[in-house]
């Protein structure tokens, strides 16, 4: 969710296979560098893979550019490295969340296969995502500083996992 | 041998989106008034919402050609009742004949996701959410439809629910003045017809409280 000169990016912490809960303090956003993270929904092992290919990626983007990956150009690395296994995909929805020129916030979210969605408001993923749709349309407001932002991404964030039984266990929320 | 899938169904979906909201003396029952079929608006002014006695009305989402069935069963069950005991039937009563009927017809269901509200028989607002069989709850809030998704997180935020496995039983109803009630709905509504295909055109809100029955509209985006 973007904020006033900052963003808020949030994942729940239950890790399960269809009803068995394996972990309750997983992961699933993982930092690009200060000013960029992606969180990865799915399959576990498909989002740590990717994560890791991205990690390389943008190690050696940074050796070359002797710089950061802007979002904008990161999530079109994203994008490309999901449609290059178009026909066997990772079976993970990634949503990127980084600050861009002029710290202006930029936040996107894709399918599996790399169909972007950029927005200026909230995106969503994973098993929860309807329900997540509607309590950010209902609780977002544009130019939020970061404590209500925080406040108001994890109201929507419990809300919305509290009516799916395969998300939960709490939240992880990052501000920047 | 793969599996046959039949060429025509019985049921369709029409889409749209129900709540009702209960308070200490009132009940709030909405629903849009979008009716479509696949990708396509069928009308944009079709009311899902059904008066089954004085103080309870029933909204239902879903096929609606089995909503009509079962509103014409229910109306004609009520009018029997109200032959047989001189009385209209109450809200905890109409409930439990909503639940039978659908159970009647357990192995070729109504395809209709209901929900009722009204006043039970102390003049307290109740609500009582169903499944396409049968199975049914009262509750202090509930919404169903295509919408629902969308609404139930959010109605649990503002209107949050004692649980009921507490101990001494907690009321359900919420503290809610009556406006506050109809602007939540409108919020509701207004959040899940921006993200929801079937939900929009207008918003139809009946309001249930002891000086009777009050309806009102709101108009919501047609796209």
């Amino acid at each position: 969710m973007v904020g006033k000169n900052c963003f808020a990016i949030a994942s729940d912490r239950r890790l399960g296979v269809q009803l068995q809960t394996i972990a309750t303090d997983f992961q699933r956003i993982s930092k690009i560098h200060d000013r960029l993270f992606i969180g990865l929904s799915g399959l576990a092992t498909d989002s740590q893979t990717l994560y890791q290919r991205l990690v390389f990626r943008h190690k050696l983007y940074q050796l070359r550019e002797e710089r950061d990956m802007k979002p904008e150009t990161f999530a079109s690395l994203v994008s490309a490295l999901l449609y290059e296994k178009r026909f066997g995909p990772y079976f993970c929805q990634p949503v990127i969340a980084g600050l861009s020129d002029e710290d202006k916030p930029f936040i996107c979210t894709m399918d599996s296969i790399g169909a972007k969605e950029l927005a200026k408001d909230f995106v969503v993923a994973g098993t929860a995502g309807e329900s997540l749709y509607g309590a950010c349309e209902a609780m977002f407001k544009p130019d939020m500083e970061p404590d209500e932002l925080f406040e108001t991404v994890s109201q929507a964030l419990l809300s919305s996992v509290d009516r799916d039984c395969l998300s939960g266990w709490g939240g992880h929320v990052y501000i920047v | 041998m793969t599996k046959q899938h039949p060429a025509w169904s019985p049921y369709d979906n029409n889409g749209g989106t129900c709540v009702a909201i209960a308070g200490a003396d009132y009940c709030v029952i909405a629903a849009d008034t979008r009716m479509s079929t696949g990708y396509s608006i069928l009308t944009r002014d079709y009311s899902k919402i059904c008066k089954l006695a004085d103080k309870c009305v029933m909204a239902s989402s879903g096929f609606q050609a089995d909503v009509k069935a079962l509103q014409k069963l229910l109306a004609a069950r009520h009018l029997i009742y109200q032959h047989q005991h001189n009385k209209q039937m109450s809200c905890p009563g109409m409930a439990q004949l909503l639940s039978n009927t659908l159970y009647y017809k357990r192995f070729f269901p109504y395809y209709s996701f209901n929900v009722l509200g009204g006043l039970d028989n102390e003049g307290k607002g109740c609500v009582y959410t169903y499944d396409a069989v049968g199975s049914y709850e009262r509750v202090g809030y509930s919404s169903q439809g295509s919408g629902s998704t969308l609404i139930m997180p959010f109605l649990d935020n503002q209107l949050k629910s004692p649980s009921p496995l507490l101990l001494p039983a907690q009321d359900a109803v919420t503290p809610l003045s009556e406006a506050e009630a109809v602007d939540l709905v409108k919020t509701c509504f207004a959040s899940a017809t921006e993200r929801d295909i079937y939900t929009g055109d207008k918003l139809e809100i009946v309001v249930l409280n002891k000086g009777g029955i009050h309806r009102e509209y709101m108009e919501l985006r047609k796209d």
